[in-house]
């Protein structure tokens, strides 16, 4: 298995909006939903279609795993990487993120794109939560008074 | 349900979260306090048992909580109430004010009945009021401990237990006071990361830190409070101290050779000539490291050594990057020639000054 890996020179893939980024393979290897593509194959170049993501959130996801597989940076840069990666994005990029790195399967960025969310969420009302993420109540108000008084013990 | 419009537009990202599996929805309530966690379950439908099934725990009592008694019974609701077939993974409790001890031992014993992994404790009690479970937890892989013994002034809680925690890789101790010749972390085979932080020995004799597996060890301590230590640790390859060095690093059998990264913060202590040879002595030690980062005041303390006692240095064969670290000093000021002096000392080493003024916070 290793022998087949080591073949594979160099990876496309291609964004849903038809942007193509070649990467090295070691690039991909927390994407593990391309991994096990790659995996099943046994081809010097491969190409891999993602009609889930965007080729704006594919370059940031390729430049954030560049910077992370990266053995010669120190871990202090990797930090002020993942400080400035964040703020520069929109909550709304953050969220695309999110779910590009759960489409992508991609453990530790789901995490990073997790907890970026949550700082923007923390401390915030219930109608800012669900404002954020756009959330449609299917509860009648009767029956988000009855929750409130069921779980009171966690309002208060 | 309304029908949507399905476009590259915001009232898609409404569907995109919809459409994510409640695991990562997990993902985000676990970095938020448990309360908030809790208080989702109002948002929709989907939400409204989410948070029985959180794999984290944390839970605060300040700001979250106006009172403790509010604080208490959201834990012990919680605890009742979630899903008892999810492991709870990680638990963070820290309560304000003297815990009291049914509600400790309550949430400590469902935490390991429930292969807790990570735990981040901080409370106001006395240690023997936690369950025996506890200090044997098998599953364990992390834990962070604080515990300050009630009384009108802070007090450290003497740490008079042997660690049976077989999976423990990651350990932090705040604030204890170790009997003098304890060797507290023998029963755990897989510690790695250590991080002793203000805490104590008692008869001012030494702490044993003995481990054949540690490679990071860190030990932190104020300029009031030296404490003592000696090192059994063949495996140790990264070293980081903020304190003054009473002593040397390990007795006469051991060595620590496999040390590579040393961090290293001194301050100027009353008695400048003992603590220098100490300092120095430390570096004839680790002579072979590859990487020193040290902070400017001891850098000068270095200087004085050198100017003053005349003490010749140990030569740095392996060094290959020599880091002057401000942010630890409020003295940023580097003595003159120290820095070529020692890079005469380690011909590989290339220099550099670090300013982290972003993580300034650290520094006292």
């Amino acid at each position: 298995m290793a022998a087949e890996k080591s073949s594979i020179k160099i990876i496309t893939l291609i964004a849903a909006d038809g942007s193509v980024f070649e990467v090295e393979p070691n690039i991909v290897k927390e994407m593990k939903t391309v991994q096990s593509y790659i995996d099943e194959l046994d081809q010097n170049t491969v190409s891999i279609p993602l009609p889930n993501v965007f080729g704006n959130d594919l370059a940031m996801i390729i430049e954030y795993c560049k910077k992370h597989a990266s053995e010669e940076e120190t871990k202090e840069a990797k930090e002020e990487f993942d400080f400035e990666f964040v703020k520069r994005m929109k909550s709304d990029d953050k969220l695309r993120l999110l779910q590009a790195a759960s489409y992508l399967n991609m453990e530790s960025f789901l995490q990073f794109m997790a907890k970026a969310i949550a700082a923007e969420i923390e401390n915030q009302s219930v109608e800012f939560v669900r404002d954020y993420f756009q959330i449609e109540s299917d509860f009648t108000p009767e029956e988000e008074a009855e929750l409130r008084k069921e779980n009171e013990w966690a309002f208060k | 349900m309304k029908t949507r419009r399905r476009n590259y537009n915001e009232d898609e990202i409404k569907d995109r979260l919809s459409d994510l599996p409640d695991c990562v929805l997990l993902h985000i309530l676990s970095f938020l306090s448990a309360k908030e966690s809790v208080q989702t379950c109002v948002l929709s439908t989907r939400w409204k048992n989410l948070w029985k099934y959180l794999p984290t725990l944390t839970l605060t009592s300040y700001p979250q909580f106006k009172t403790l008694k509010g604080f208490t019974n959201f834990v012990s609701r919680i605890l009742s109430l979630r899903d008892h077939s999810t492991a709870l993974h990680t638990l963070h409790f820290h309560r304000h004010g003297i815990v009291q001890p049914h509600l400790l031992q309550r949430i400590i014993k469902y935490a390991v009945s429930q292969n807790v992994q990570q735990m981040c404790i901080h409370v106001y009690c006395d240690i023997e009021h936690f369950p025996p479970c506890f200090f044997s937890c098998q599953t364990l892989t992390s834990l962070t401990l604080y515990v300050e013994q009630p009384g009108i002034f802070p007090q450290r809680t003497l740490f008079s237990y042997s660690l049976n925690m077989p999976a423990l890789t990651s350990l932090t101790l705040s604030f204890f006071n170790f009997r003098g010749g304890a060797e507290p972390f023998l029963a755990c085979p897989k510690l790695k990361r250590l991080f002793i932080s203000d805490c104590d020995v008692l008869d001012k004799q030494n702490l044993y830190i003995s481990s054949t597996t540690l490679v990071d060890l860190t030990i932190h301590c104020y300029p009031w409070n030296e404490i003592k230590f000696s090192l059994c640790t063949p495996s140790l390859c990264s070293f980081t101290f903020r304190g003054n060095p009473v002593q040397k690093l390990c007795e006469s059998n051991n060595n620590l050779s496999s040390i590579k990264y040393l961090n290293i913060h001194v301050r100027m202590g009353s008695n400048f000539a003992e603590t220098s040879l100490v300092l120095l002595n430390w570096l004839q030690e680790v002579a072979t490291i590859k990487s020193l980062t040290i902070s400017s005041t001891t850098l000068h303390i270095l200087s004085l050594a050198r100017d003053i006692l005349k003490v010749e240095f140990p030569f740095f064969c392996n060094l290959k990057s020599l880091k002057v670290n401000k942010k630890w000093s409020r003295n940023s000021f580097i003595p003159d020639g120290i820095v070529k002096y020692l890079l005469r000392k380690s011909p590989l080493a290339e220099f550099e000054f670090i300013d982290h003024s972003r993580e300034g916070l650290l520094g006292w």
